[in-house]
């Protein structure tokens, strides 16, 4: 028991920390229809091996959103989804639609290039009913998901591919990346003038880092650190994962006495603002840093 | 002019009126005038006389089904205020067990299958 136990993490281990592995979600949403599967969208969801997948379906009544992530473990894989479901219950008095919210945890184990169907409305109906489905019944279909891995000379960007055939109705696929640096530039500004760009790659939970900024002659000596948003507040912020790419940048004075702030935001090159005691503002943008 | 209820056979009023004297009668409830002007028309009215027998007859039945057959007035059910209380707190407790269970089943939104059978599955092929 235990040297089993004792090689399967070593393989873990090794698979998470070799370089080239490169995982690919292959995903296809299918309903039953009178002699054979109907295809209604296809797509794949690609990158290292910490990638997860969002998948959205929507219907009129009901909208089911998961999040996929794997832990391999050898030769197979546990294949861990996180559901977030709301379904339409009704109407109020008003006649404002009402919803029920529903968190769930689901997980299995597989081979590599197994198949798993993923009934996201639930069970599938009995043969007798799936065979004279009309096919809007949701119950009636599914996804089918392929994990596979391919050994890689470097580690790629995450990639998606989507192809939605049957327009009338609702799928998202998404790959959701937690970043292990980021690019953060800051800048200084004062009224109409801006300091030059300082920009750098960290890492979030890593030692702080002192940044100096020079304005107008003057020097300011800031103290920044990277660090991961607090827990989400609500359910469907935890079990979507919504802020995996969100980082907070936490900004002190030199003489490590009250910090100044935090500026949180995600990977998309917007600037945030942070007003300072001095009178001037820190604009931090974060990024995606470039490949290596 | 002459009181048709007087008459031998005064019509169906008249003989709706005697009836309701009979009735009256066999309660204790008329006076000694109201029960001479009733035997003085009974003697000469056989219909009214045979309704008084009958009226006599459902009554010794009611005293033989409560159980006093030698009865000098048919007995009243009575409902003693225990029992009433008890009935209605049965029919409360029973109303409220039937809203529940029927809240249970039906009530409030999103009922139908169970939860379970909502949620999404995964099945390895």
């Amino acid at each position: 028991m235990a040297p089993s136990l004792f090689s399967s993490i070593i393989l873990t281990l090794a698979t998470l920390q070799s370089p080239g592995t490169r995982l690919t979600y292959r995903v296809r949403v299918l309903e039953h229809a009178a002699v054979a599967p109907r295809l209604l969208a296809s797509g794949a969801v690609s990158g290292a091996v910490d990638t997860d997948m969002r998948l959205t379906l929507r219907t009129d009544t009901t909208e089911v959103e998961a999040v996929f992530q794997v832990t391999p473990t050898g030769d197979t894989v546990n294949l861990g989804a996180e559901f977030f479901t709301r379904r339409q219950v009704g109407r109020s008095r008003r006649g404002l639609p009402l919803w029920e919210e529903d968190t769930y945890r689901r997980v299995v184990r597989l081979g590599w290039s197994d198949t798993a169907r993923i009934y996201p409305f639930g069970a599938p109906p009995p043969p007798s009913a799936s065979s004279r489905g009309n096919g809007k019944d949701v119950r009636g279909m599914w996804v089918e998901l392929i994990l596979e891995r391919l050994f890689t000379g470097g580690e790629g960007r995450p990639a998606e591919e989507f192809s939605l055939v049957d327009t009338t109705r609702v799928f998202r696929l998404e790959t959701v990346v937690r970043p292990r640096r980021a690019r953060v530039v800051l800048n200084l500004v004062r009224g109409d003038t801006v300091s030059a760009p300082r920009g750098f790659d960290l890492v979030p939970d890593e030692p702080a880092r002192i940044v100096q900024l020079v304005l107008g002659g003057r020097a300011t000596t800031l103290v920044v650190a990277l660090a991961r948003p607090d827990p989400p507040r609500n359910e469907r912020e935890r079990a979507l994962a919504l802020d995996a790419e969100v980082v907070c940048l936490r900004v002190s004075p030199p003489d490590a006495s009250e910090p100044l702030g935090q500026v949180c935001g995600r990977l998309n090159n917007v600037a945030r603002q942070l007003p300072l005691p001095t009178g001037d503002t820190l604009a931090a943008t974060f990024a995606w840093p470039g490949p290596r | 002019m002459v009181d048709s209820r007087e008459g031998a056979g005064g019509g169906s009023a008249g003989h709706e009126h005697w009836l309701m004297q009979i009735d009256a009668e066999l309660d204790g409830e008329l006076s000694l005038v109201e029960r001479a002007a009733l035997a003085k028309h009974l003697v000469t009215c056989g219909h009214c006389a045979g309704a008084r027998a009958s009226q006599l007859e459902v009554r010794v039945a009611l005293a033989r089904a409560a159980g006093n057959p030698h009865a000098f007035a048919v007995p009243r059910p009575a409902i003693r205020a225990g029992t009433l209380m008890l009935w209605v707190v049965v029919a409360l407790g029973a109303g409220l067990l039937a809203g529940w269970m029927a809240n249970q089943r039906w009530g409030g939104p999103g009922g139908g299958g169970s939860l379970e059978e909502t949620r999404g599955t995964i099945v390895v092929q």
